[in-house]
């Protein structure tokens, strides 16, 4: 009886280290590509960037048993919970403020090992846009994370230990460092420093994923002579650019394209004549832009300026290259800030665009066979109140991400509605980070002309834009969209509500409240055949902190130094 | 300038740590490596006192003097980013304009910032140039039309 008893266990035993073994493969390319449906290998799920699990445990049917299977606090929440979890064999690892990394056991929330980096709290101090950390990346057995001051790390993913870093800015002179999560694909890590509204160029960086190495550095401000050429009166000096946000690897044609942030001043009092009046006469490229860099050599292959001298902070920053394929032609999906939506092929030229947001004035319309800016309103110094600005500075879109779901072909994308008056201000240049930013305006939040602000996730079409269903918020959602297999969309919104909709109709199914406003990332994955959603729940920051004097309620008492991972299953 | 060659030397030093990381942990090496690594740690250790101590003067270039210390501009470049309309409205960061707060406390909280919130600018601004500033909020008026 013993005897038996033992020989099972041992059976059992040896089964266990066979599943480990084989669980703990390494996170490589061709495992990213493939993005095997218990995992969340990188920021948008996959290289394709659809933020789409293939997972149908928790479904339409089912979804109103799901319920809290465990929490994390991560602790010093300045600003918020924002990053984007990754599981990869039943761990989950995630960042809070202040570049703090976590691994935790994605069925029980134990924690494996943590790293909280050590930061200069003096810079951090003087930093505007910190300390927030919007994620990390995994590949070749490692973790890898930007820090506030300007490094990257390399950590050990089984131990957290620190097996690389290198500093890639010099955070002490130009007062930015790295909040986006870094990219990995084929041994090599990329990451966009901070940019837009200060006096640097933009500069987004490869290294070595084996030894930390620096293999290139694209800068997004006047990086080719053709670019330079487009900065009038030396403008690329006071610079802007950058990008923020993780991008996508296109294995095709070996390419990283990404996104890009805009220039600074933001506002400029050029008026009609802005490629040779203002600021920062000429187009000012590569700022407000999609790329798409060698991954190797990081030279410039090809790309779009979206906002050719983009005069109202509606950038290019937003990462999501959603990658699909329709009647035997190859597409990639941009969203930009400003609310259209851009439709290019694999080499970035245009083949469509279309409007997600109502509010929007800042052009008349954009081309969508050519995406030339039609009707553009350059505004000179002085008061622009009639009719405001749409959108917003916080955008037609936020920097979080929609979900694409390949079964029901629709893209789930969340729109803001509202716009800002302003006073553009004819400012001197700044060359050197003094106060820090640049903005070129005195602004404040105000309503749509003729109705009032208000946030909808679209389910659409991402070829053509044609809107199936539309579900409204009276404050714009900011957390990042997930779709699944099981016909359900979740959206994280502001006051703390967690929602599930029918992904076909838009039907509300279930909804928890997290306790605290949402402005992070959403993702599934499973683990020993159990599905699980985990939300980063937190607010505070550039755009949440502008909803307590605007809008009251729920967010007068809303902490915005707090935040926890909620994960959920069926009950 | 001192300052500068210092964080060059930790930045020299952190290539050189990276490599050790990277080499062989034979013993022999490693033995060597310790050596090294416990030269580099003494080196390091004082480059960071001398950091240490100037640490506010390690800010971004301060602003000029008097003469061209614009506040209007100011809070078009930076402060009205949170300090809405110019100040005159809650955005971000609070109202400025009919701020209860006196002088003091307005004084203090641009030179050290509030954390998680607004930035601390004493590394920015002269203290005259704070006095400036507060003068600038105290005579906040609403827009006209």
């Amino acid at each position: 009886m013993n005897r038996r008893w033992l020989n099972s266990g041992l059976v059992v035993i040896g089964a266990t280290l066979i599943a480990s073994s084989a669980l703990a493969q390494s996170v490589d390319t061709a495992r990213i590509e493939s993005a095997g449906q218990n995992d969340w290998l990188t920021y948008h799920g996959s290289y394709k960037s659809y933020h789409y699990s293939p997972l149908a445990q928790i479904n339409a049917s089912n979804v109103g048993n799901l319920s809290v299977a465990w929490m994390h606090i991560p602790g010093r929440s300045t600003r918020g919970l924002q990053s984007m979890p990754l599981v990869a064999d039943g761990v989950l690892y995630y960042t809070g403020s202040y570049s703090r990394v976590f691994a935790l056991n994605g069925a029980t929330g134990e924690v494996i090992w943590s790293h909280f980096p050590e930061l200069d709290e003096v810079l951090i101090a003087r930093q505007t846009h910190s300390p927030y950390n919007r994620g990390a990346a995994l590949g070749e057995g490692k973790v890898f994370v930007g820090t506030m001051d300007g490094r990257l790390l390399g950590l050990d993913m089984k131990s957290g230990k620190v097996l690389w870093e290198t500093r890639l800015i010099d955070s002490q002179k130009l007062t930015v460092g790295f909040t986006g999560a870094p990219l990995y694909a084929k041994g090599t890590v990329i990451i966009g420093a901070q940019g837009g509204e200060w006096p640097g160029r933009g500069p987004i960086f490869a290294v070595d994923a084996t030894t930390g190495k620096k293999k290139w550095e694209f800068l997004t401000v006047a990086g080719t002579d053709e670019a330079m050429k487009t900065w009038g009166s030396d403008s690329w000096r006071t610079g802007g650019g950058g990008g923020w946000m993780p991008g996508t690897y296109d294995s095709e044609t070996n390419t990283i394209l990404w996104g890009t942030a805009n220039p600074a001043p933001l506002y400029d009092w050029s008026g009609a004549d802005y490629k040779t009046q203002g600021a920062r006469p000429g187009d000012n490229l590569y700022t407000s832009s999609v790329i798409g860099l060698d991954i190797d050599t990081g030279k410039l292959k090809f790309y779009h300026q979206e906002l050719p001298h983009d005069a109202w902070d509606f950038d290019s920053a937003v990462g999501e290259f959603v990658m699909l394929e329709r009647d035997g032609q190859k597409f990639v999906v941009h969203p930009n800030k400003g609310g259209f939506v851009f439709v290019y092929d694999r080499n970035l030229a245009v083949k469509n665009v279309w409007r997600l947001v109502e509010n929007i004035n800042f052009v008349k319309d954009i081309d969508p066979k050519t995406g030339a800016l039609i009707g553009r309103r350059d505004f000179s110094a002085g008061k622009v109140t009639e009719p405001p600005l749409c959108p917003f500075i916080g955008g037609g879109v936020s920097w979080n991400a929609g979900s694409y779901n390949p079964k029901t072909g629709l893209y789930y994308k969340i729109g803001q509605e509202w716009c800002m008056t302003l006073d553009v201000q004819k400012t001197t240049p700044v060359t050197a980070p003094q106060v820090q930013l640049n903005i070129g305006a005195d602004f404040k939040m105000a309503p749509p002309p003729g109705g009032e602000i208000y946030g909808h996730l679209d389910a659409r079409d991402p070829i053509t834009g044609a809107k199936k269903w539309e579900v409204r918020y009276p404050e714009p959602p900011l957390g990042s969209v997930l779709s699944t297999a099981g016909n359900l969309v979740f959206v994280p919104d502001s006051r703390g509500i967690l929602h599930a909709y029918d992904a076909e109709t838009g039907t509300e199914l279930w909804n928890h409240n997290n306790g605290t406003g949402h402005q992070g990332g959403i993702v599934s994955y499973s683990i020993n055949g159990k599905q699980y959603i985990a939300v980063a729940a937190g607010f505070g920051g550039m755009l949440a902190d502008e909803y307590a004097p605007n809008f009251g309620g729920v967010y007068k008492s809303m902490p915005r130094d707090d935040g926890a991972l909620v994960v959920f299953s069926l009950k | 300038m001192l300052q500068d060659i210092a964080l060059q030397d930790i930045v020299l030093q952190d290539i050189a740590l990276q490599d050790i990381a990277l080499q062989d942990m034979e013993l022999d090496t490693l033995k060597l490596h310790l050596k090294k690594f416990t030269a580099l740690l003494s080196a390091a250790l004082g480059a960071s006192s001398l950091c240490a101590a100037p640490v506010q003067a390690q800010s971004a270039t301060p602003a000029p003097d008097n003469g061209t210390f614009d506040v209007e501009q100011l809070f078009a470049g930076t402060c009205g980013f949170c300090h809405s309309d110019g100040g005159r409205a809650a955005g971000k960061g609070p109202q400025l304009m009919n701020s209860p707060r006196d002088d003091d406390f307005l004084h203090i909280r641009i030179k050290n910032g509030k954390s998680g919130a607004m930035p601390a600018f004493g590394g920015a601004f002269t203290d005259a140039q704070i006095d400036q500033i507060i003068k600038y909020i105290r005579a906040l008026k609403p827009r006209e039309g």
